[in-house]
Parts: structure tokens; C-alpha cells; sequence
């Protein structure tokens, strides 16, 4: 697949310009067709890093460019020098990788299962009630954790005391420590659903001869997951991991807030609700953007790092 | 060729006289004094901070009247949601005549945008005058800039409160049971509480609630830290404490009288009379669960919790419902909820320099200032919505009933108190007839009050829940006002200090409170200790130069 594009684009180079126009006037109406895509690129995506010259500047609204005071890197000193922010990065470092742990395993599993099901109405029961989740917001979700998990009448504690396991409820939103695992679960139930829909669609792409020719060699179903489902669907399972693992530190953070107390706080501050507070939330927009740079540069260096170790021992990569 | 460059230079000639004509305009609009006014039908644009959902366009009955005796109609357009829309503006440059910027005013003066109004108000607007008296001093925008660019709209002149809307709130079927007694201290208090949950375990199944609190997001500074505030005998200013001599302002949650109040929680906590979700239920949850008519005390405003009130209301557990009890640590207090703030200008409305007709515009704003366009927003109009009877201005039986039943819709019809856009008289202030300028007076709260309310309060000798509590006579009024409408800059170190000690006493004190008693000390230090770290100290020096700064522009004339 890899070496066929290069072999076309070989003799192009060695041609004379004449033949490059040429190209591009056979290709002309392509390029037409891409101009809306690049200017959109351009206009949401290029244009808005101008406003990074903000992290550099004591932004003041209302101000033109040129009156605005440059401070250099006074914002990122202020920023590394805070106390909180390390505990920040803690806690969005550990959340996000429970996250991708868990939030990457579950629909890949959810997704296998589902194709083994050979009811047909079963298995799109299963998957609409799954995905519906997804659909709802966190703040109706939180407020479900919330209750759920409630001491005054909450359905966990109160199975488990009639599981007889506790004899008193447990504060559950109260706990620091539990606080991650709690949002990671949240995080699963809303979300598994719909990322099955991917791999289901990849799963779906596979040759079904291949499992006719493998039950024909009498391999189970296991032995039929093992190397038919998931090599088929590897390629996908590669790119959504690298992409995010760039997304790592991209943590949002509604769950966070709408999740957490003043109890939990030492647990819950994530990096996006650290730039609310401190940043926008004040007005302190140089802070706010040198926090968003900050943000999109280790996401860089992630997703080039993920990308590269996977090109090196899969041979997959999305650049 | 010839006739053509001709028709060109004729038309580039107009073009420059034009802009040159646009130019002198300009220049002329500046000196807001000099220019000239039209008198014609005139449009001006608004932008409100706050939005008010039932605008019609001034279609409105009141609204219609208002264009009739001034010719200006008003483009309105509000702010929607969080983001900063004043900020917007003043960057763009594309003020509207009008602008009730609230908290963002700095913005649009920092911009330049603003026009001094005190020319205007001195020549063009006497009823605005009139209702600023001797005030001028609290309408200056700072001792460095001591003009004056808005007319203050956030609070009335004169305004009083007849009722008590804080305290500690009792259900008045605890109080009853418990025989009426006298409730000052904290420790009566908690003896109410303590002799109903012990006879009534349950409420329709569900056990008794002690006393809820909201701690989970900004509700925590209503129903927990300002508590501690009141208990100890302090009026409420926002996150600090004022000394009155030296105007010191220190962060009020690490005064040690305070301490001695979370101690009381921390106690409260201890013997299970504090709801344990207290820290961790949702807005909503709380609400809930103070409907539900199991909660026995609370430490909230009426604004805050009423909407969970009118529920048990509706239901017709008026016992379940709330009273409101001046309660302090120990007898040595005395509770300042009513220590009179003086006139609380600041936030209001102003003219921009893009104003076309800034004479029209006041003009405009002095008709709402005057007792014809007070009347006219509080009441409405004459024989349609209020009558006079024997000189009294009254509201007639049908047109009251659609006022509280279908307030949203009766607003957009009618218009009625949707134009607090200029100065006006607050409630209890009586027109030159003896009438009452506003619909709310002192009779009207006793006759809203549902008759346990009344006959708890009889127990006590009051007729309103105010009369509990200490009068403001008895407290000298504070100089610089109320010391949360101060704007302080929050885009600067002083902002990120004083957000991180917000933060840290949420999640210090509420440790403090949930911890065993005997470990209550020890978190009490971690919290001492944790503030001196975030730097609280300066803070508190950067907010004392503002109160002082405040004090002395106030008191200039």
C-alpha cells in the first residue's frame, strides 16, 4: 500500500515544470474543490494563533495591538513558579490516563462482544441503550453520579447495606482518593457506547471468509478474535490511540467541576479548570492563553512521540 | 475625457466636504454640553449587563407612554450568558448611547468611552440632581479620574428593608414545639434543633435533617463562611472584615472569633445534626431536600432557599415553612444585618461618547428620574393598572392577580418595572401626595405572611421577622458603603491571591468543620498556615488601600 503513491511521484520530480502545471490544470477542478476546506483551515485553525502573541503581552481589552505592553515570559514564570500548578498537572495527568486506560479497553471489548452476539435485535438493543449516554450532558450526569452515590438515600449505599458489606454509608464524593476512579467510571458509563461505533464499523469492514475459512481450520471463538477480529481492526485501534494520547492533557473540564467539592478540591482541579479560575475567570487573559499554549505544545510533543513509536514497532502511524 | 475627470473631481470634492462635515460632528459631539439637541423623535441604543428576559421592544404599555412624552425609543439589547460582552464593546469601538456596563464599568472607561455626566446632570437634569443631593462624592469613578460617568441604577435612594431575609432560619414547628423560647445564641439554637429531631425521627419516612448547608459551590460563601460573619457580630462585607477606626480589611474566615464558630459546625458535625451532604449535595439536591420539609434549621438567605419554601407553601405545610432569628456565637454579639450601607452608588447606567445627542439622552433619563416616570415604572398607568382612591394609590383586586400569577407575562405587557434604567426612590420612600413610590411597603409584608408565621411571631411580640433582630439606628452607617461593590481589579496578582484564598477556605474550613473534634485544631493551623502561604497578608494590604481610597472619595463632596 506504502510504496505504490511513491512510485508515481518519483518520475514527477525529474519532469520539467511544464509537466507540474499541467498536473495541476488536469487536477484543477480537485484544487478548486479543496480551496473552501484550506481557507476554513486557515481562518479557524492559523489565523486564531495570532492571538498567542496575547501569552507575551499584560493583554488588556479595549487596547490596540501596538499599545499593548510586552512582558516577555512573565506569564509562563508565573505559571511554573504556582504551587497548584504541579498539583494541576497531577491530577490531569493521572485522570487522563485512567481515562485512556479505561475509556480505550472498554469499547474495544464492548465492541468485540457486541459481533460476537448473533441475535440480531439484541445486539441493537444493546448498543442504542449503550450509546444513549453519550447524548446526555455532564451536568445531568453529575447530578445521576451525585445521587446515586448520595448517603441520604443514595441506590449504592443503599445495596450495600442491604448486602449487608457496610453498616453505615459511605461519603463517596467526600473521599479524595476516590475521586478519579469515580469520574473514570462516569467517564466509561457516558462514553463507551459511542466510541463502540467505530470499531464496530471497522469489525464490520472485515472478510467474512476469513472466519469461514478460520472455523473451517477449527479455531475457536476465541482463537477467532485473537486473529481475525482484533488484527482486522488494529489499524484503527493504533490511530485512535495515538490521537489520544495527543489529547492526553486535553482533559475538558466539566466533569471536574460539576463532580467535585471543596472537599475533593485537591483532587479535582484539573489544567482547563485551573485556566478558568485563574485565567479567564479574572480577566487575566495573558495567563489564561500562556496556560493554553503551555497545553498545546506538550500535546505536540506527545502525538509526535506517540506517532513515532508506533511507526517504529507497528509500522502504523496517522502522519 | 474632459467632462468626465470633471464629474470626478466634482465627486471626490463632495466626498471631502462630507467627510470633513462627519469630522466637525465629531469634534462638536465631545463637548457633550455645547451640541445641540433635536427634539424630534429620536432612537437611542442600550446594552444591559443584566438581561431582562420579558424586553418588548418598549411595546409594552409604559414603554409606549415613555416614547410618548420623550420621542425616544429605545434599541435594547442584553448581555446572554458569561462571556464578556462590555469587554467586546469597548474593544470594538462600537459603543451604544447608552451602557449599564455593572461590574465591567472599568472596561468602558479605560477604553475612553464613557462621557462625563456632571455638566449634563448640573444643566439639563434636575430631578436626577434632586435625587443625588448631597451624594456627588459617592458617584465619583475614583479619586485619579473624579468624574462623573454613571448614574447609579443598582440601588434606590432611600431604600429600606422591611423584612429580614437571614439569620438563622427555624422550621415554625420546631419553634412551637418548643414552647417559643428565646433564640440568640447558638446554643439555643441547636437546642431547638436538637429536643424536634429527637421527637421526630423521620419526616414521611425520611430521616430528620438538623440543620443543611450548601458548601459544594459559591453557596458556600452564603450559608457558610457570611455565617460566621453575622453570628459574630459583623456586617456582611463580602470576604472581609472592616475595622472601623483603622478601615483594616483582613480575610474574615481567619479571625479567631470565626474559628470559634466552625468550631460550633465542626461540633454540630459531631452530634449528627449536621446534614453529612452538607458539603458534597448539589444545589438542587438541597432544594429538594428542603421542600421535602425534613430540613429543621437552616443558614441561608430567603432568596436562596425560597424557591424550596414556596414549594412546602403550595403544599400547604405552612408549619414546615421558615422563620428568621437574630442567633449569634454567645451574648456578647449583636447582629448587624441592618447596618445601613448609606446609598450604594456604583454600578449604573451611562452615555458613551458615540451618543449622537448626549442633551436628549439625559433628558431622557431625567424623565425617569421624576416623580411622573417613577410612578410610571413602579405603578403603570393611571386608571389602567393603579387607581387613586381618596388621594391613595391602589392596585386593583384583578389587575393584582395577574401580577402574581402571571408575573413574566404581566411585565411584558405592561412594562411596570422593567425601566429602572435612571435614579428613582427606593421602597418606604413616600411622593410629594404621601403615596409610597414603590408597590412594596411595610403593610404588604405582614399581609403576605402566612398565619403560623403570624402566630410564631406573636409568641415574640413582632410583627415582622425584622423586628427581631437589631434596628439600624442603633449602628452608625458605613462609610464606604457596601465593601463588596468595591471592584477590585481581578486581572492582577491581588485577583489571583484573593481567588486562591476563596478556594483555599473552601477546602480548609470545610476539612476543619467534617474533622473529628479533637483534630479540629489542627486543621484549623493547616489553614492559618496554608492562607499565609498564598500570600493573604497582601492581599489584605492591597484591599485596605482600596476601602481607605473609597472612604475618601465618598466623603468628598
Amino acid at each position: 500500500m506504502k510504496t505504490l503513491p511513491l512510485e508515481v511521484s518519483k518520475p514527477m520530480v525529474v519532469k520539467t515544470k511544464k509537466s507540474v502545471w499541467s498536473k495541476i490544470l488536469s487536477q484543477k477542478y480537485l484544487i478548486l474543490m479543496s480551496f473552501p476546506f484550506v481557507i476554513w483551515v486557515f481562518v479557524f485553525s492559523y489565523i486564531p494563533i495570532w492571538g498567542w502573541t496575547m501569552a507575551f503581552q499584560n493583554f488588556k481589552p479595549g487596547l490596540s495591538f501596538s499599545q499593548q505592553e510586552w512582558v516577555g515570559l512573565q506569564n509562563f514564570k508565573e505559571l511554573f513558579l504556582d504551587h497548584d500548578f504541579y498539583l494541576v498537572m497531577r491530577n490531569t495527568l493521572a485522570m487522563s490516563i485512567m481515562e485512556l486506560v479505561a475509556g480505550f479497553l472498554c469499547p474495544i471489548v464492548l465492541a468485540v462482544l457486541l459481533h460476537e452476539l448473533k441475535n440480531k435485535y439484541f445486539k441493537r438493543t444493546v448498543q442504542t441503550i449503550s450509546y444513549l449516554p453519550h447524548f446526555v450532558s455532564w451536568v445531568v450526569v453529575s447530578g445521576i453520579v451525585i445521587q446515586m452515590l448520595s448517603t441520604d438515600g443514595g441506590v449504592v449505599n443503599q445495596l450495600l447495606m442491604n448486602l449487608h458489606v457496610i453498616n453505615k454509608p459511605i461519603e463517596f464524593m467526600g473521599k479524595e482518593n476516590w475521586f478519579w476512579s469515580i469520574v473514570t467510571t462516569a467517564d466509561v458509563w457516558k462514553e463507551v457506547g459511542w466510541n463502540t461505533i467505530i470499531y464496530l464499523a471497522a469489525i464490520a469492514g472485515i472478510d467474512p471468509q476469513l472466519y469461514e475459512a478460520a472455523k473451517v481450520d477449527g479455531a475457536s471463538r476465541f482463537r477467532q478474535i485473537w486473529h481475525i477480529t482484533i488484527p482486522g481492526i488494529r489499524t484503527t485501534i493504533t490511530i485512535l490511540l495515538i490521537l489520544s494520547i495527543g489529547n492526553l492533557i486535553n482533559i475538558g473540564f466539566e466533569k471536574q467541576m460539576l463532580l467535585g467539592n471543596p472537599l475533593v478540591q485537591s483532587h479535582s482541579n484539573v489544567i482547563q479548570l485551573y485556566a478558568l479560575n485563574y485565567g479567564i475567570g479574572l480577566g487575566r487573559y495573558s495567563f489564561g492563553t500562556a496556560v493554553g499554549i503551555f497545553n498545546s505544545v506538550v500535546s505536540i510533543i506527545l502525538l509526535f512521540s506517540a506517532n513515532r513509536i508506533f511507526k517504529k514497532t507497528t509500522g502504523e502511524s496517522v502522519m | 475625457m474632459k467632462v468626465k475627470s470633471k464629474v470626478i473631481s466634482i465627486v471626490s470634492a463632495a466626498l471631502l466636504l462630507m467627510g470633513t462635515a462627519a469630522c466637525s460632528n465629531d469634534t462638536a459631539s465631545t463637548d457633550a454640553t455645547k451640541a445641540k439637541s433635536s427634539k424630534g423623535p429620536v432612537t437611542f441604543t442600550y446594552f444591559g449587563a443584566d438581561p431582562v428576559p420579558t424586553w418588548n421592544n418598549m411595546q409594552d404599555e409604559v414603554g409606549k407612554e415613555i416614547t410618548k412624552r420623550t420621542g425616544v425609543t429605545l434599541k435594547a439589547s442584553y448581555q446572554v450568558g458569561n462571556d464578556d460582552k462590555v469587554g467586546l464593546i469597548a474593544s470594538s469601538g462600537q459603543y451604544p448611547d447608552l451602557i449599564s456596563p455593572k461590574g465591567s464599568a472599568a472596561k468602558m472607561v479605560d477604553a475612553g468611552a464613557m462621557v462625563d455626566l456632571k455638566p449634563l446632570i448640573e444643566k439639563y437634569a434636575p430631578n436626577i440632581k434632586k435625587l443625588i443631593g448631597n451624594n456627588w462624592g459617592r458617584l465619583k469613578y475614583s479619586n485619579e479620574d473624579p468624574k462623573v460617568y454613571f448614574i447609579p441604577t443598582y440601588d434606590a435612594v432611600g431604600q429600606k428593608q422591611f423584612d429580614a431575609g437571614g439569620g438563622f432560619e427555624l422550621q415554625h414547628a420546631a419553634v412551637k414545639e418548643a414552647g417559643y423560647p428565646q433564640i440568640k445564641t447558638l446554643q439555643d439554637y441547636e437546642n431547638v434543633i436538637k429536643q424536634y429531631v429527637k421527637k421526630h425521627p423521620t419526616v414521611d419516612g425520611k430521616p430528620t435533617v438538623g440543620m443543611s448547608l450548601i458548601g459544594s459551590d459559591w453557596h458556600f460563601l452564603i450559608t457558610v463562611t457570611n455565617n460566621a460573619t453575622g453570628a459574630t457580630g459583623k456586617p456582611d462585607e463580602g470576604e472581609y472584615s472592616i475595622d472601623p477606626k483603622t478601615h483594616k480589611a483582613t480575610f474574615h474566615s481567619r479571625l479567631p472569633e470565626e474559628k470559634e464558630y466552625f468550631k460550633w459546625l465542626n461540633h454540630m458535625n459531631d452530634i449528627g445534626l449536621l446534614d453529612s451532604q452538607s458539603f458534597v449535595q448539589t444545589y438542587d439536591q438541597y432544594l429538594a431536600k428542603v421542600a421535602s420539609g425534613r430540613v429543621v434549621g437552616l443558614a441561608d438567605q430567603s432568596w436562596s432557599y425560597g424557591s424550596a419554601e414556596n414549594t412546602l407553601k403550595g403544599a400547604g405545610k405552612d408549619e414546615l415553612t421558615y422563620g428568621h432569628y437574630p442567633v449569634t456565637l454567645n451574648d456578647k454579639y449583636k447582629r448587624h444585618d441592618f447596618q445601613s450601607i448609606g446609598f450604594n452608588a456604583g454600578w449604573g447606567i451611562g452615555i458613551t461618547k458615540n451618543c449622537k445627542d448626549p442633551i436628549r439622552a439625559i433628558k431622557f433619563l431625567d424623565f425617569l428620574a421624576s416623580d411622573e416616570g417613577q410612578i410610571l415604572n413602579y405603578w403603570g398607568i393611571k386608571d389602567k393598572q393603579y387607581k387613586v382612591d381618596n388621594g391613595k394609590r391602589v392596585i386593583p383586586a384583578d389587575v393584582q392577580e395577574q401580577k402574581t400569577k402571571n408575573n413574566a407575562e404581566f411585565t411584558k405587557k405592561t412594562g411596570i418595572g422593567m425601566y429602572n434604567i435612571s435614579m428613582r426612590y427606593g421602597d418606604g420612600m413616600k411622593d410629594s401626595t404621601g403615596n409610597y413610590y414603590t408597590t412594596n411597603f411595610p403593610e404588604n409584608v405582614v399581609k403576605n405572611y402566612s398565619k403560623e408565621t403570624k402566630e410564631v411571631l406573636s409568641h415574640y411580640n413582632a410583627k415582622t421577622w425584622k423586628d427581631l433582630f437589631p434596628s439600624e439606628k442603633e449602628f452608625p452607617v458605613l462609610p464606604w458603603g457596601a465593601a463588596w461593590s468595591i471592584n477590585a481589579s481581578s486581572n492582577t496578582e491581588y485577583g489571583a491571591i484573593f481567588q486562591k484564598a476563596e478556594d483555599t477556605a473552601k477546602s480548609y474550613v470545610t476539612k476543619a468543620i467534617l474533622a473529628k473534634p479533637a483534630d479540629f485544631d489542627k486543621e484549623w493551623d493547616n489553614y492559618l498556615k496554608a492562607l499565609d502561604a498564598i500570600g493573604v497578608k497582601k492581599m489584605e494590604a492591597e484591599y485596605t488601600k482600596l476601602v481607605k481610597a473609597r472612604v475618601e472619595l465618598w466623603s468628598s463632596k
